[in-house]
């Protein structure tokens, strides 16, 4: 699971305070970084539609801040030095096993060969 | 009605697709140019959701954008991740994330494998939800208007078959038939009455490649017409059936793809019956192949081997006696090519009964009405028909609650 797709998910356990389950605290047991092809562009597309505190949060507990600042700086889209960073962070690290908690309820998804599983039975939804 | 719908699709879809996944890496596989063209019309730096991905066969198009797929199948799930894609376990009527951050919602022959209106209709609101005001969704649904299989009815049960049938078109029905019962690598459990069926098959190709010297084509079309296996078939939403539930000895019939097939017990008949009697006598049994064409091939909405049975008469009709089980194994690898299943099993759950896939195949303009009737928040911008799909695309629109 790449922190792009990180950025996206949240829990939906009945209960779960509106927008309380976001965003999933990651407890990883396994981490992996791939290298993938830099597009400037993509990544800067990109910036507007990820939640900017979540990802930095993701990242540092992951070990892998790699100095992201904890807001996005102004005009960035020209500035290939931050890009290249967020591009590492979002499509380059990737959780291979571990966990994905609720903040709101405390509920465990589990990752196994870097599959979240967010299935909920019935009584959860 | 809800547990019931929710324990159809655990059992007709959900559990068929864990046992066929093994089976899709070979699929015979070609993208459909519409979808592609959907995929590929996105601007770069999308974010695409693909619900219901499978194998994850759509989630190679367009490398400029980001694609997220999900399916409840983890196999399924499994292979797409091999290929390296980004993808994970969930189920439509609760999709893991958040409102409105996806630029485009990819969803492909999922839907029909709903079982109520509502669960349909749910399964769309909640993938619009996901979708940003703006952006587009892609829906593909089976038709019930079909060239090629004709269905009696709208909620119906599909048998998978592991592998694509390569016999010519002449030669469809029969060898579909006796491919079921030689293929390698999964056994045929029947009753004692499939030998006969076996038997009178057999007799039938006899009879057939004496009698029959005509074209190819007639000889296909009779059989089409006049061989009917029958099956089940029964809506979740249907207002008697909501006076009559399910019960589990009913599902369980229901589930073993019961055929009436008691005039195929006297062996004896088929072996003097010409062609044209056969059939008649075989008439209540409704039976469609696969036949040996690329577009047949591609044309179904999940690409696995599939033949379809569906059922124009009340179960009540049939006798134990009188049943006949036919499943496949698709996992077991077996040198008994048929294997006997004997009765007094009738109580247990008939474990096989799990490659029955169940679908609601929809009619001209349903879709479009479920859509606009009930998820406002969606406009459809282009409806039509592909590769015997309806399909639709529409956008996320801004509605203004007073």
């Amino acid at each position: 699971m790449k922190l792009l797709t990180h950025n996206m998910l949240t829990s939906h356990v009945r209960g779960v305070r509106p927008g309380g389950g976001f965003p999933l605290r990651i407890q990883a047991t396994e981490v992996k970084v791939n290298s993938v092809d830099f597009n400037q562009e993509f990544v800067a597309r990109m910036i507007p539609k990820v939640e900017w505190g979540a990802l930095v949060e993701a990242a540092e507990s992951l070990g892998h801040l790699s100095d992201l600042p904890p807001q996005l700086p102004p005009e960035y889209q020209s500035n290939e030095d931050f890009l290249r960073k967020v591009h590492h962070v979002l499509l380059e690290v990737e959780v291979m096993e571990g966990v994905l908690k609720c903040p709101d309820s405390g509920r465990e998804f589990p990752i196994t060969k870097g599959i979240p599983n967010m299935l909920l039975s019935e009584e959860e939804t | 009605m809800e547990k019931e719908a929710s324990q159809l699709e655990k059992d007709h879809v959900h559990s068929v697709y864990e046992k066929i996944a093994p089976y899709f890496r070979d699929s015979r596989y070609k993208a459909w140019p519409k979808v592609q063209q959907f995929l590929s019309d996105q601007e770069p730096g999308s974010l695409i959701a693909d619900i219901g991905c499978g194998n994850g066969k759509y989630l190679h198009i367009n490398s400029q954008t980001y694609k997220l797929g999900c399916d409840y199948c983890f196999p399924l799930v499994e292979s797409a991740r091999n290929d390296g894609h980004e993808v994970m376990v969930c189920h439509n009527l609760c999709l893991p994330y958040r409102n409105e951050c996806f630029d485009a919602v990819l969803s492909i022959a999922v839907i029909h494998h709903f079982s109520t209106q509502k669960r349909r209709m749910r399964a769309i609101k909640e993938m619009a939800r996901i979708l940003r005001v703006g952006g587009q969704i892609m829906i593909y649904v089976w038709a019930m208007e079909q060239k090629r299989r004709k269905f009696e009815k709208q909620d119906v049960f599909v048998p998978w078959n592991p592998s694509p049938p390569s016999w010519t078109l002449g030669n469809t029905c029969s060898c579909g038939i006796q491919k079921s019962i030689h293929q390698k690598n999964k056994s045929l459990a029947l009753n004692q009455h499939s030998t006969k069926l076996a038997g009178a098959l057999k007799a039938h190709r006899k009879v057939r490649s004496s009698s029959f010297s005509g074209e190819k084509e007639t000889r296909h079309n009779l059989f089409e017409k006049s061989v009917r296996w029958s099956l089940f078939s029964r809506s979740l939403d249907s207002e008697s059936d909501l006076n009559n539930q399910w019960h589990q000895g009913e599902l369980n019939t229901f589930c073993s793809c019961s055929i009436q097939l008691d005039e195929l017990n006297r062996e004896e008949l088929f072996e003097e019956t010409r062609t044209g009697d056969f059939m008649k006598h075989i008439s209540n049994v409704s039976l469609r192949c696969r036949r040996n064409s690329e577009d047949n091939a591609s044309d179904m909405a999940v690409e696995s081997g599939s033949s379809m049975l569906f059922c124009p008469g009340p179960f009540k009709k049939l006798t134990i006696e009188q049943q006949l089980e036919i499943d496949y194994h698709p996992k077991q690898d077996t040198d008994n090519d048929c294997a006997m299943a004997t009765k007094n099993k009738q109580k247990q759950r008939n474990p096989n009964a799990a490659c029955l896939r169940y679908y609601h195949v929809f009619k001209e303009g349903e879709l479009v009405e479920l859509i606009e009737h009930h998820v406002p928040e969606l406009h459809v911008i282009h409806s039509y028909f592909d590769h015997a799909n309806w399909c639709v695309i529409a956008e996320k629109i801004q509605v203004w609650k007073i």
